[in-house]
Parts: C-alpha cells; sequence; structure tokens
C-alpha cells in the first residue's frame, strides 16, 4: 500500500503494469491450455489455445480471414463516413442555433435511448442484405455520438474567441471555420471512439441476420457447423481489431490534444 | 394553461435568486415548446406522406403510419399479447442485470483498490469493453442454448463493464486523506470500504447502473433477434418477416419507453445524489 503515496507515475511504474498485465494474459492462456490435460476436453464445446492458433494460421494461409475482413470492412467505413458528414454538421447547427437545437435535442434523446437495432430487421429487409442494408445499420447506429458531442462541443466554444473574431469583422462562415470547428475536433475525435464501437456492433447484427460473406458471418457458420477452433479464432481476431480501433483512437487523442488528456 | 402559470410562478419562487423575474412566459417554456413542435411535426409528416407521396406496392409493405403503429400497440395492450413475451424479455433483462450488480460492484472496489489486480486485470476490461458482445452470442448459444440463459449471459457482459470501470472509477477518486484518518484510527480494508470508499463512490457508481440498464435492454433485444423462441425481440423478428411493420415499431416504443422510464429514474436518482457537488451548479 506504500506505492499509493507516488502521485505522479513514474517510468518503473508504468512499465510494471504493462509488464503485470502481459503476464496474466499469458497466465490466462496457459491456463486455459493447461486445464484440459485435468479435465477431458469435448472439441465440440470448447477449444483450447494450441488449436485455435493452428485454425488462425489455417484462416490467414488460405486467405478467407482477410475476404471476410475485406467483405466486412467496406459498409463499417461507409456507414461510419455517412454518419461523421451527417452527424458532424447536425450537431454543429443544433449548438450553434439554439432554436434548431430546442426542437432537435428531445427527438435526438429518444431516438439515442431506444435501443435502434430493434430496427435491423426492416433495415435487412428493405436495403437488402449486401453492402447497403449493412451501411445503413451502421450509419443508424453510429450517428447518434457524433451528433450529440458535436452539440456539447458547440455549447463549450470559448465566447471570448467568438467575440474576437467578431469584432475583427469575421462572418458566420469565419466563425464556423476559425472558432467553432477547432474546438469541436476534440468532441468529434472523443465520438468516433464510441461510435465504432456501436458500428462494429452494427456489422454484426447485419451479418448475423443475412449474409453470405463477412466476419459476422464467418463467426456464426463455423458455430452452427462446431468448428470451435476457427470459432474462437474469429472471435478473438474481432476483439483485437476492436481494441486496436478504440485504443488507437485514445492514442490519437492523447497525441493531438494534450490539454484534453485529463477530464 | 393557467394551471402550468401558477405552477411555473411557484416553481420560480422557490426557485429564488437564479430564477430571473423578467423571463416572459414563452422565454420559458420555448424550449419545451421547439422539442414538442418538432415531435409533432414528424409524426403528421409521417402519418401524411402516403397522401402526397405515391408508393409502390413494393414500398407500400414496408410502410405504416403512426396512428396504426398506436392502434396495433393498443391492440397489443388491451388482447394481452404483449404481456407474455414482454415478461420473458424482463426476466432476462433483470437477472442479467442483478448478476452484473453483484459481480461488478465488488470486483470494481477490489481493482480499484488494488494496483496489482489492477494492472493484471486491465488488459481483460479492456478487451471486453471494446469488444461487441454480440460476438459471443453464438459461442454463448452453444454454451448455453437459446433460451433463457444465453439472453442472460448476454446481457450480464453488457452490463457489467460499465458497472465494473465506474465502480473503479469511483474507488480510484476516493479521497486519500480520508482514508488515512481512517486508517489512522485502525480501520481494517473493510471498514475502509465500507466508511470511505463505497460512500465516495455511489454517485459513480450510479452513473454506471444507468449506462448498464442501457446496454442491458440492447443485449435483451439483439440476443432475442438471434438466438431465442420468445420474448419481446422474438415476436419484432417474427413481425418484420411477415411485413407487419406496425408491430415492429410498437415492440420498438414499448423497449424504448421502458428504457428512458428507468434510466430517467436512475437519473432522478443521481441528480439527488450529486446535488451537492460543486460542478454540479454549472451544469445546465
Amino acid at each position: 500500500m506504500a506505492e499509493q503515496a507516488i502521485v505522479r507515475p513514474t517510468f518503473a511504474a508504468r512499465y510494471r503494469k504493462i509488464l503485470l498485465g502481459g503476464f496474466a494474459v499469458i497466465l490466462f492462456f496457459a491456463a486455459w491450455q493447461a486445464i484440459f490435460l485435468f479435465v477431458p476436453f469435448n472439441p465440440l464445446f470448447i477449444s483450447k489455445p494450441s488449436l485455435i492458433a493452428a485454425g488462425l494460421v489455417d484462416l490467414i494461409g488460405s486467405g478467407d480471414l482477410f475476404h471476410d475482413l475485406a467483405v466486412s470492412a467496406v459498409p463499417f467505413f461507409i456507414g461510419l463516413a455517412a454518419a461523421v458528414i451527417v452527424g458532424v454538421p447536425l450537431g454543429i447547427v443544433m449548438g450553434w442555433r439554439p432554436r434548431v437545437g430546442y426542437a432537435l435535442d428531445p427527438l435526438m434523446t429518444v431516438f439515442y435511448a431506444s435501443p435502434l437495432v430493434a430496427l435491423a430487421p426492416l433495415l435487412v429487409i428493405f436495403f437488402g442484405v449486401g453492402v447497403s442494408g449493412k451501411a445503413v445499420i451502421v450509419f443508424v447506429l453510429a450517428v447518434f455520438p457524433f451528433i450529440f458531442n458535436a452539440h456539447a462541443g458547440v455549447r463549450a466554444v470559448d465566447q471570448l474567441l467568438i467575440n474576437v473574431v467578431r469584432s475583427l469583422g469575421g462572418g458566420e462562415w469565419d466563425l464556423y471555420r476559425m472558432v467553432i470547428f477547432p474546438s469541436v475536433l476534440p468532441y468529434i475525435v472523443a465520438s468516433s471512439r464510441i461510435a465504432v464501437g456501436r458500428a462494429l456492433i452494427a456489422v454484426l447484427v447485419g451479418e448475423f441476420f443475412a449474409a453470405s460473406e463477412g466476419i459476422g458471418y464467418a463467426i456464426s457458420r463455423f458455430g452452427d457447423i462446431f468448428a470451435l477452433d476457427r470459432m474462437f479464432g474469429c472471435i478473438l481476431v474481432v476483439m483485437v481489431i476492436a481494441v486496436v480501433l478504440t485504443e488507437g483512437i485514445r492514442w490519437a487523442e492523447r497525441a493531438a490534444f494534450p490539454w484534453r488528456t485529463r477530464q | 394553461m393557467a394551471e402550468t402559470q401558477t405552477l411555473d410562478a411557484r416553481v420560480a419562487a422557490l426557485g429564488g435568486a437564479d430564477a430571473a423575474p423578467h423571463r416572459s412566459l414563452w422565454r420559458r417554456i420555448e424550449p419545451a415548446a421547439w422539442g414538442a413542435g418538432s415531435f409533432l411535426v414528424l409524426l403528421l409528416v409521417w402519418q401524411f406522406v402516403p397522401y402526397f407521396v405515391p408508393l409502390k406496392p413494393g414500398t407500400r409493405l414496408f410502410f405504416t403510419v403512426p396512428s396504426r403503429v398506436a392502434a396495433t400497440l393498443w391492440q397489443m395492450i388491451v388482447s394481452g399479447s404483449l404481456w407474455a413475451p414482454l415478461g420473458v424479455s424482463a426476466t432476462a433483462f433483470a437477472i442479467g442485470l442483478a448478476i452484473a450488480i453483484v459481480v461488478g460492484l465488488p470486483l470494481g472496489i477490489l481493482i480499484g483498490r488494488s494496483s496489482l489486480l489492477n494492472a493484471m486485470f486491465d488488459p481483460f476490461i479492456t478487451a471486453f469493453n471494446a469488444t461487441p458482445r454480440l460476438v459471443f452470442l453464438p459461442l454463448l448459444m452453444l454454451w448455453l442454448g437459446i433460451g433463457l440463459w444465453s439472453k442472460v449471459a448476454i446481457v450480464f457482459i453488457g452490463a457489467l463493464f460499465p458497472l465494473l470501470i465506474n465502480t473503479y472509477e469511483g474507488v480510484r477518486n476516493g479521497d486519500k486523506l480520508l482514508i488515512n484518518v481512517v486508517r489512522s484510527f485502525g480501520a481494517k480494508e473493510w471498514d475502509i470500504a465500507r466508511l470511505v470508499v463505497v460512500p465516495n463512490a455511489l454517485p459513480f457508481i450510479v452513473v454506471g447502473l444507468r449506462l448498464a440498464i442501457g446496454r442491458a435492454v440492447l443485449g435483451v433485444v439483439v440476443s432475442e433477434f438471434f438466438g431465442s423462441q420468445e420474448g419481446l425481440g422474438v415476436v419484432m423478428v417474427r413481425a418484420a418477416s411477415g411485413f407487419q411493420v406496425d408491430v415492429v415499431f410498437a415492440g420498438l416504443i414499448v423497449f424504448a419507453g421502458l428504457s428512458l422510464l428507468m434510466t430517467g429514474l436512475v437519473k432522478l436518482v443521481e441528480d439527488r445524489m450529486t446535488r451537492w457537488r460543486p460542478e454540479h451548479v454549472n451544469a445546465p
């Protein structure tokens, strides 16, 4: 308990954390592998790390994994891009024009709070099982974090800066370009972290419903044929992608907006 | 209208200093009026779209109007066809959320108090929190079948992490001075948790609970879409494939209403708890 007296984490303390974390992960996989020395192993219901690794190597070697990932990535990025293009301007206008904010804020809150995934069956039937259906689900789930964060970002804009631009003769467009957008940017990056998580859910929902390829389809198909090693492999791949995306954005936030790191 | 005015006047009187006397009635109700107006406009436009835009027969299959959704919802409530599936969904929700609370709070406190456990659990928490829990659904269906328990498991995984992470943050936020004072008076770790850490973390925990409820509702919906035989989500999927669009929307309204109701109640508790906090003064 003595370590708690150190307020600022030293380099050694951070090093210790990474070491311990890595050790825990290795321990977890080792225990997973070792437990089947004592417990009978049923490949229909559980797999072990050695088999999962072999299955993954197999999937990578045959190119199936990258094909499925590429198929899933297309609607993911299209939907996310559409969410940014629609959500950010809408949020900015809602924050900057009070009446638009009054009118749309309750509506957006209700949409955001309701489990919009529930519309997925309709969207899939309406837009088809291809790229467009999935992209629309991604858009519907991912757009709200952008709207709300852009809205919050505009309301946090420094009034002084606005007054300065106005006194120097700046118009409405100059305000957007020079003050509002730069100060909203950190909020947008923060919201993209949330949106990416929701977009991943959306892609999986779309592919579980109806698809013939894609990583979500691969997981449910390997489950259906009891190929547990490959199924675990694909699940691990999705986990790694999710961690890399969210932690990558977190890292970018720290690198680009260091003044916001500690809220 | 007159009643609203007197009520507003009384609220203003109670509010004292921060209620500006010169603000007219319109200024005070303007945000609410715009909000209600936009709802009304949306509903009206939606209702009257079929009168202005000629719909192709194919599109009409997917189209419904608010009045029909309302009628369907009312029909489901009156005939009782809503309650049995809703009960099934609510059971999975309640059990999953309860297990998440029972596991999440102690684990969060433990991880918050011990830097060793914190370092060791951190990779797993980060990984499971970032991963869409839906990815585990096929696996859970294999293990637990397509009944109640795979739903409970999805709800549990979804609700656990907001609770765990918020509890952890709340514990870390604990006042070191208070902990040291209690410890100098001979308190054990259990007393520290009971007297300082948990009361201090409570507002954080309540926020975590609010997030957890949202995720739990989502978990119920999603798991019923793919791996279930009964429940409101199942009713919605069957309706969607039978082109009964109004049933889908009625189900969505029920889920959204319950979600808003529960998070609203927790928000009330949250506001009561955080009222004394200085930063709350600046909040809108």
